[in-house]
């Protein structure tokens, strides 16, 4: 009995303890984007204004518009193609026996460990040699190799636990592999799938670093980017803007992670813990 | 026969094109560049190991390696404090679960430079949030990111409210497949709730901690997008990380001093990948 009420105790201050680490501040954020000035606390208190948001997403000369269309289209964009060109990879790994099998899967796990500044050096004059930099496809093509470890690794995890005895059905009735894998395996696995591009959407939104050195300006820019260099006209952070910016952008990733939550932690879990 | 072998290449030669081309070069393209003096608007030389030579003189380089080994294992430390915590409240049956395990999620979800960018106004020395709390109660003004423990600090706290959740979701995959009659059997052998806890949980999810200290040390040690919005490095380049240190050689056309930064940070990642996978082995 004693030590039900010693249970239930630390259950409801570990619930009190998640919401509050987790969401005070997250809320701190909207509350500035909200206000008119970021030094509210010192001055005249809370003042509920909108004229953040509403410049945000009016002035030009911001280019935060700009900015949400570019990572939007890259980020879904990358985690379309390497989900599918991870799962075709781990279909053949998770299928079909050829040699240097393991290597290639050690091989591949082993460069997903790389820090992000051995590459992206190389990058960028690789990318300035093509003419590509402040480009799309100077993102987009590094975060495909970029996400494709975790896209392999996840979607082996998914089919391994699809029997075989499907696959072997279907070669009968006469269908090639790809069409086994389209029209059996995958269905199967779509769960699987959906955590894979949900889950490179996020990685991809959020990388910093490539997107950083390989965009110039507006033209290629992403979110992260362009809220990282904020500047206001005399110098001073406009804090105001920097956080109705970040509060607009952290709605998709904030929905999938509350509508996913299952396919998030599912994919995670796959993508981590091998079975 | 031959079609037998053919697939298989097929199917994986999308992903080994565009790993070669953009992961496995790269990186190559990267110790190549490390052994050339490689300045912008300089003819390219062949130096070999010079630049790790200079590295070894270099102060700043060695402050870098120093902050970044120190950084990575304070901020990993408290995230499996602080994950494991998160963790058994997800696991714990309740009506809220769904709804906390989402919730749960936010801070890792959200992109990691607007997460600097809410605690680098926290921080802030005059209006900042914190100061004014330790007003309130009393303490004076922390210069935050204005010293060197200071930054420190913030950074660290930084990094742990944003990977918390990472961390907690792997280990509550762990907690999930410890057997619900294991614990009950030893709490019918009178064991109470912290023994079993650290006498049956523990042992049991101890190869996920060691996957999950793995990931967090191996993400850890290549911390830039808090750095460069937090601090900037400063003060004086006491915060200055591998990454961040590396990224301004990159910046001012210093693409062989970089690299060799570059090569060095990848060892230290991988020393640490072997030493974990070795303490994991020696345990089991």
């Amino acid at each position: 009995m004693n030590e039900k009420r010693i249970k239930n105790i630390l259950k409801l201050s570990g619930i009190c303890f998640v919401l509050i680490f987790s969401l005070v501040p997250f809320i701190w954020m909207v509350i500035i984007s909200l206000n008119e000035r970021p030094d509210f606390l010192l001055h005249e208190g809370f003042r509920l204004t909108v004229a953040n948001f509403v410049d945000i997403l009016t002035m030009g000369n911001l280019h935060f518009l700009d900015y949400l269309k570019n990572s939007f289209v890259i980020a879904s964009t990358t985690a379309l193609i390497s989900s599918l060109i991870g799962a075709v990879a781990a279909y053949a790994i998770s299928r079909i026996t050829f040699t240097g099998k393991t290597l290639l899967v050690l091989t591949v796990l082993a460069l997903s460990m790389f820090p992000q500044i051995c590459i992206v050096g190389y990058l960028f004059k690789f990318m300035t040699n093509l003419g590509m930099i402040n480009t799309y496809g100077a993102l987009i093509l590094p975060y495909i190799a970029w996400s494709l470890p975790l896209a392999l690794w996840i979607q082996m995890s998914y089919f391994s636990r699809i029997p075989r005895e499907l696959d072997k059905a279907a070669q009968v009735d006469g269908a090639s592999r790809l069409q086994t894998l389209f029209k059996i395996v995958l269905p199967i696995a779509a769960p699987g799938f959906l955590s894979t591009i949900l889950l490179l959407f996020m990685f991809c939104f959020n990388e910093f670093l490539f997107a950083l050195m390989l965009t110039a300006d507006h033209k290629a820019r992403t979110v992260p980017v362009g809220i990282s260099l904020f500047q206001g006209l005399h110098g001073e952070l406009p804090w105001g803007y920097i956080m109705a910016a970040s509060v607009i952008s952290c709605v998709p990733v904030i929905l999938i992670a509350l509508i996913f939550q299952r396919r998030i932690i599912s994919g995670l879990t796959h993508g981590a813990v091998k079975q | 026969m031959s079609r037998k072998i053919k697939e298989p290449v097929l199917f994986i030669l999308p992903l080994i094109f565009f790993i070669v081309v953009f992961l496995l070069f790269p990186v190559l393209g990267t110790f190549w560049n490390s052994l050339w003096q490689d300045v912008s608007f300089i003819a390219r030389r062949f130096i070999a190991f010079s630049n790790y030579v200079r590295l070894l003189t270099d102060g700043r380089f060695w402050q870098a390696t120093l902050f970044t080994v120190m950084f990575a294992l304070v901020s990993v430390f408290f995230e499996m404090v602080f994950g494991m915590i998160t963790a058994l409240v997800l696991n714990a049956h309740s009506r809220l679960r769904g709804a906390l395990r989402g919730i749960a999620l936010i801070p890792w979800a959200i992109p990691s430079v607007i997460g600097a960018r809410i605690w680098q106004l926290i921080y802030r020395y005059d209006y900042g949030i914190a100061n004014i709390l330790l007003g309130k109660a009393g303490v004076g003004p922390v210069n935050w990111l204005g010293s060197p423990v200071g930054a420190f600090t913030s950074l660290v706290v930084a990094d742990v409210w944003r990977t918390t959740p990472f961390v907690a979701i792997i280990l509550l995959a762990g907690l999930q497949t410890v057997p619900d009659d294991m614990l009950q059997q030893a709490q019918i052998d009178g064991a109470n709730l912290f023994q079993r806890f650290f006498k049956i949980m523990i042992p049991l999810i101890r190869p996920i901690l060691i996957v999950a200290i793995l990931f967090r040390t191996i993400d850890a040690i290549r911390v830039f997008d808090l750095i460069y919005v937090i601090t900037g490095g400063g003060p004086g380049g006491a915060t200055t990380s591998l990454s961040m240190y590396g990224y301004k050689f990159f910046l001012t056309g210093d693409f062989g001093y970089g690299s060799a930064i570059s090569v060095i940070l990848f060892i230290i990642a991988f020393l640490f990948a072997l030493l974990f996978v070795r303490i994991g082995r020696l345990r089991a």
